[in-house]
């Protein structure tokens, strides 16, 4: 009897055996269990739902705030109209451009229409892509699953050229959002330009629903608009900038404003750390973060890139003390150096019972056994016995 | 998955959407209408000494844009639109993991990493203009050190794709000595490949030849094969109807191409799939459980953030399992060098610790606590998997 296989012993015949590609593994699960966890992980694609679907919204709001402001400009036209003293000329020229104005505002609607129409296909696209996953096309469908969240990293990194043309070239456009981040692109790309114009116009795009989360993003631009008149030493303008821009925020931001407003004393060239660091070119690299934290939660993303977010978690999943070891398999994430990097600040996985994986599959042994006049050669240790010698252990 | 609800609820918000549409465009031509029928009106006054009826018509205008109340009527078909926007959101909220980043930890991921592993998966993936871009884009020059490997390799299986095995057989010229050290008969089945597509194609006479050439090499180690491919020469341009129809099946060819993969990435020190593909779909299943350990320990975040080890199993599918874990059924210990698995003459597996509890510190012969059977301590073997 003998079931002692000792490690460590990668003798090239060892490798021999384990030439079978590509796992020795079976893959094999039963298409129950396969279809839950399906489902289970359907119920993680909450952003790829709610990201167009915000667009759309904002769209159908747009556009209705357009139709209304038109509408009650018209009817106050005609109050002005009804209400002063027109002669007939005027009456008809001023009726008349009325008139054109609604035709204007007709084309602007079938225009927006058109916009929304395309919004709603694409978050109707997204959920037929949903249900279209099946056991059969499942892994054609993880291969685009990844390649979305690749394209969600890149655009998030602001590698945008990248970032399309992985769509275009996988056709998956209407199941990634190159078209919402290009509106976060402009703000992006002018406020490391440090210009704050596009920010605030969004911030004004916005306002309700930053309004409603209790955002300061628009108070953070203002403040910083405020210290770039202080390092030109444009100190009058400052002032009534802070007059009209900050003050409305003392109510609920004051300690801020204070230590803001007191760099009108310190100057630009100071070495006080506290007013210091308010002058450093890295405040607006914390804004372009602010900005993308708020466009986040704007569309409902979640603040990370999802490929952190899958990789955090199925690194932790992956990971265990024999990830470390010399002989770990090279089909192993985690036998590799990057990946070992980015797991070593994660926990190690927690195994409640014993798995085996067999080095080479039973029928190999079988085979091996058949081959060779009942003799096998364990592959580690090339020690050679009768397979009717082997045993089994009894491993829960 | 309820994905019906959520379309279901998705059906109403865009049917509202073209009712409000549809209404703002009816309000628009009321206004217009009307509008325009007073700007007649107005223009077949034939006198205009009487500014009183100019007046009245205008007047009577208002009170009719008045009376449509088109702000009351866009107002009722936006409300409408919004109840059914707000409605499909707590839908999605329902239906799917509203935040999948609640078990994030808060960590420094390298970007730099990140970027490397992407423009490796993209080479390995065959697509050369994307990785390159990315390095640009991200400013990663460094990354490119696998391209010419992958290059190469994606050359031959683009050829084999076209039955060209030329570049394949390059190949497995320049690593014959690392391949006949670990036993690969590749080169054998790509000339079997060629082989068959020249019966298929070509004259006895060049199959003969290209047996004399290239297959009587492998003669000595594998005569089997050789014989058969011999027997396949007397039925030369009708191969589909002979004994060795089975040769032709085109699943040979995909097969030398995954094995191919396999050799190349093995030789590169690379791993057959791709590793950010595994780790990946290794998250996509176990976030699921980690997302619910993640709101039962909500309350205790500073402790998710610093743990060592995950409180609870991640079940994640066997191909996913690259090393044999033994946990002891005993003590729950998971096995180490220092505590490794012994074998019970009985063929059950306990943890040294265990074992050396059981025996009160190796001195008592003890039952195994799964079976009848007794045992001493030095009757226990230690196992290697």
């Amino acid at each position: 009897m003998d079931v002692e296989m000792h490690p460590n012993g990668n003798s090239p015949t060892a490798t021999n055996l384990a030439a079978a590609l590509p796992t020795a593994t079976p893959t094999a699960t039963a298409p129950s269990s396969k279809l839950s966890q399906l489902a289970e992980s359907l119920k993680l694609e909450h952003q790829f739902l709610r990201v167009p679907f915000e667009h759309y919204k904002k769209t159908i709001r747009a556009n209705h705030r357009i139709v209304e402001k038109e509408v009650s400009a018209v009817i106050s036209g005609v109050s002005d109209a009804a209400d002063g003293d027109m002669s007939q000329d005027e009456a008809v020229q001023h009726l008349s451009s009325i008139v054109s104005r609604l035709q204007g505002l007709k084309r602007k609607l079938e225009e927006g229409t058109r916009t929304e129409h395309l919004q709603a296909q694409k978050c109707r696209a997204r959920l037929d892509h949903l249900e279209s996953v099946e056991v059969e096309n499942l892994s054609e469908w993880n291969n685009m699953r990844l390649k979305r969240i690749l394209v969600d990293y890149m655009l998030r990194m602001s590698y945008y050229d990248t970032a399309m043309k992985l769509a275009e070239s996988s056709n998956i456009q209407d199941l990634v959002d190159v078209d919402v981040f290009h509106e976060a692109k402009k703000v992006i790309d002018a406020l490391q330009n440090k210009e704050v114009a596009p920010a605030l116009a969004w911030c004004a795009d916005n306002k309700s629903r930053l309004k409603k989360s209790k955002s300061k993003f628009e108070f953070q631009l203002r403040l910083q608009e405020f210290i770039e008149f202080v390092r030109a030493e444009n100190n009058m303008r400052a002032i009534t900038y802070a007059r009209k821009y900050l003050a409305p925020w003392g109510a609920t931001h004051l300690k801020e404003l204070q230590r803001v407003m007191a760099t009108l004393a310190f100057r630009s060239n100071t070495e006080c750390a506290t007013y210091k660091v308010l002058f450093e070119p890295k405040q607006w690299d914390f804004l372009v973060d602010q900005f993308k934290q708020e466009f986040c939660k704007l569309y409902g993303m979640t603040l990370e890139p999802l490929l952190n977010i899958y990789l955090q978690a199925g690194l932790s999943a992956l990971k265990t003390p024999l990830c470390y070891e010399d002989d770990c398999t090279k089909e192993d994430p985690l036998s590799q150096e990057s990946f070992r990097k980015l797991a070593q600040p994660l926990p190690f996985s927690k195994q409640h019972h014993s798995k085996l994986v067999c080095y080479i599959t039973k029928e190999a042994l079988e085979e091996m056994a058949s081959k060779n006049n009942g003799k096998i050669i364990c592959p580690r240790t090339s020690l050679v016995c009768n397979y009717s010698d082997v045993v089994k252990a009894y491993i829960s | 998955m309820e994905l019906s609800t959520v379309k279901d609820a998705f059906d109403r918000v865009a049917k509202k959407q073209k009712l409000s549409t549809s209404k703002s465009l009816e309000v628009i031509d009321q206004i217009g209408h009307e509008i325009e029928q007073a700007l007649s009106n107005i223009q077949t006054i034939q006198d205009p000494a009487y500014p009183v009826d100019r007046k009245s018509i205008l007047k009577e205008l208002k009170t009719k844009l008045n009376e449509i109340g088109p702000h009351k009527q866009l107002e009722g078909s936006q409300k409408e639109l919004n109840i059914n926007l707000m409605k499909y959101l707590k839908v999605l909220e329902r239906v799917f993991i509203p935040d999948i980043s609640k078990a994030y930890r808060n960590v420094d991921f390298d970007s730099h990493t990140v970027n490397q592993i992407i423009v490796s998966h993209f080479y390995r993936e065959g697509l050369f203009d994307i990785a390159d871009l990315l390095i640009y884009e991200a400013g990663e020059p460094e990354a490119i050190s696998l391209k010419s490997h992958f290059m190469e390799m994606h050359q031959i299986l683009e050829a084999i794709k076209d039955r060209d095995l030329q570049p394949a057989l390059n190949w497995v010229s320049s690593n014959r000595a690392k391949l006949k050290q670990i036993g690969s008969d590749l080169e054998l089945k790509l000339h079997r490949l060629h082989f068959v597509e020249i019966l298929q194609k070509q004259s006895q006479a060049d199959a003969l030849n290209y047996a004399r050439t290239y297959l009587a090499p492998f003669a000595s180690v594998h005569m089997d094969e050789i014989q058969k491919l011999m027997g396949c020469l007397l039925w030369v341009g009708k191969l589909d109807r002979s004994p060795y129809s089975e040769l032709m099946d085109p699943i040979h060819w995909e097969k030398a191409s995954e094995e191919i993969t396999g050799q190349f990435c093995s030789f590169l020190a690379q791993s057959y799939e791709s590793p950010l593909n595994v780790a990946v779909t290794a998250g996509v299943e176990g976030l699921p459980t980690l997302l619910k350990l993640a709101i039962v320990m909500a309350a205790k975040k500073p402790e998710w953030q610093a743990m060592k080890q995950l409180p609870i199993p991640v079940e994640l599918r066997k191909e996913f399992q690259f090393h044999s874990i033994f946990v002891c059924p005993v003590s729950r210990d998971q096995g180490n060098d220092e505590n490794p698995p012994m074998l019970l003459p009985c063929g059950h597996v306990l943890c040294k610790q265990s074992i050396h509890k059981l025996s009160k510190s190796n001195t008592r012969i003890f039952k195994c606590p799964y079976c009848p059977f007794e045992a001493s301590v030095a009757q226990c073997r230690q196992l290697h998997f």
